[in-house]
């Protein structure tokens, strides 16, 4: 049969193309991709593998109970610590302390909140820094102004 | 409308359940690479090597997102706390902080100063300003995403819990996606040179902790609440209050939901 010979290239062309798709395809499509929808299912875990840097809202209370009991009954009770400090990986790291805890003694760091503005709701106490220190024009307002009065206790308690 | 969501999805691997099975099963499985079709269903049984330290089942959360104009101060530190969390690099945000301005006359003055990140200056409009507020912004999370469409290469994602997430070691930074987001969340991290956004913490998340930001708001302006968690007080005021969400008009059915807000919001 002459057409046998024209069947056997097809047949072997459409196997070469078959295995060609095939192979191509184990090799191009990552492992675990459409595993749960078009994406690579891996990068899910990959994502909850990175370790958090702030810790649990009362970390810092295992080692810092004192503290932590007089904030909790002050104005100060709602801003956890690593607001003002820094997150806990920089400080402890497989209950060991690594590193001080960062005490930023700024007054910018009171005005975030405590600077009053045009639209900031009256939920915290607001004054006009400049006014409140009773600046003249020109005059800058010293780096530690707000600690000076408001000492860590103070800040802690009240 | 995360039920809606849920008949889509079950819907869909019934089909496929079928497929496989079915006459034609063979050849699909074939072309949708081997074990893919068939374990469509097993988002929340396979691979638990993977699984990391933590038992985690993603099909058992929904999260979703409410931000209270009102209550937000504009300090900034849920920007500062997420920079610190996901080390985002300086002048990139993953969320960031808007202030309104709204005169009598009708003009609107929105400022974002390094994102809130250092705080908010008395403002200097100098317009009659009859109303005010402070408005974070993120990621939506859409339930439709835009992003998630557009990627050539299928680096972005929805996981199975709703968050909208990128998987940096496919991503080949074409920032179509960054384009794409109609509220501006994305950006090309400078140093990977891939896309990078709010990961709504999903690292804290599934270890059972809040967000960076949702945990160092001091007025509670933030709130993370899941969907499918029974009893959910953030999922409550989604179901009970009058909420909304940005840009509603492009149906990208987002998590995050404002209360007090304003027209002016965008
Ligand atoms: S930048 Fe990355 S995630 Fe975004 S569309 Fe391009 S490939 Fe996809
Ligand atoms: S931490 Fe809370 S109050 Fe402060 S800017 Fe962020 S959302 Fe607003």
């Amino acid at each position: 049969m002459e057409h046998t010979k024209h069947i056997w290239r097809a047949a072997f062309l459409l196997i070469a193309v078959l295995t060609f798709v095939i192979v191509g395809r184990h090799f191009l499509v990552p492992k675990s991709f459409g595993e749960a929808g078009y994406y690579r299912y891996d990068a899910l875990f990959e994502h909850m593998d990175k370790e958090p840097r702030h810790g649990a809202p009362d970390a810092c209370a295992d080692c810092h109970d004192d503290i932590a009991a007089a904030k909790a009954g002050g104005k100060h009770a709602p801003v956890k610590c690593e607001v003002c400090h820094d997150v806990l990986a920089s400080h402890v790291k497989d209950g060991e302390k690594v590193a001080d805890m960062r005490i930023n003694r700024s007054w910018e760091l009171c005005a975030y909140c405590h600077q009053r503005l045009v639209g900031r709701p009256a939920l915290v106490a607001q004054v006009d820094i400049r006014e409140h220190l009773e600046l003249s024009a020109g005059q800058a307002i010293p780096a530690e102004a707000c600690v000076q009065c408001h000492d860590k206790d103070a800040i802690h308690h009240p | 409308m995360c039920e809606r969501k849920d008949n889509k999805g079950s819907s869909r691997r019934d089909f496929l359940r079928m497929a496989a099975q079915g006459a034609g099963g063979m050849a699909l499985v074939m072309v949708g690479g081997g074990h893919s079709l068939v374990s469509a269903n097993a988002v929340s049984e396979g691979g638990s090597d993977r699984r990391g330290p933590m038992e985690y089942d993603p099909s058992k959360h929904r999260y979703l997102y409410v931000i209270d104009v009102d209550k937000c101060i504009g300090c900034g530190s849920c920007v500062r706390a997420c920079e610190r969390e996901n080390q985002v690099p300086r002048h990139f945000f993953r969320t960031w902080i808007e202030r309104y301005q709204v005169s009598r006359t009708g003009e609107v003055y929105v400022d974002s100063p390094n994102g809130g990140h250092d705080g908010f200056a008395p403002s200097e409009t100098g317009a009659d300003i009859s109303k005010a507020f402070f408005v974070p912004k993120l990621c939506n999370h859409c339930d439709n995403t835009p992003c998630v469409q557009l990627c050539p290469v299928g680096a972005s994602f929805v996981s199975p819990d709703g968050v909208v997430l990128v998987d940096d070691k496919r991503c080949i930074g074409c920032s179509y996606c960054v384009q794409g987001c109609p509220y501006g969340s994305r950006f090309i991290h400078p140093e990977t040179h891939t896309a990078s956004k709010c990961t709504l913490c999903y690292h804290r998340l599934v270890r059972g902790e809040s967000t960076a930001c949702v945990q160092n708001c001091p007025t509670g302006a933030r709130q993370l609440g899941d969907s499918r968690s029974l009893g959910d007080k953030v999922a409550e005021i989604v179901a009970t209050s009058k909420v909304h969400v940005l840009k509603p008009e492009l149906h990208t059915e987002p998590k995050c939901f404002y209360v007090n807000s304003s027209r002016e919001v965008r």
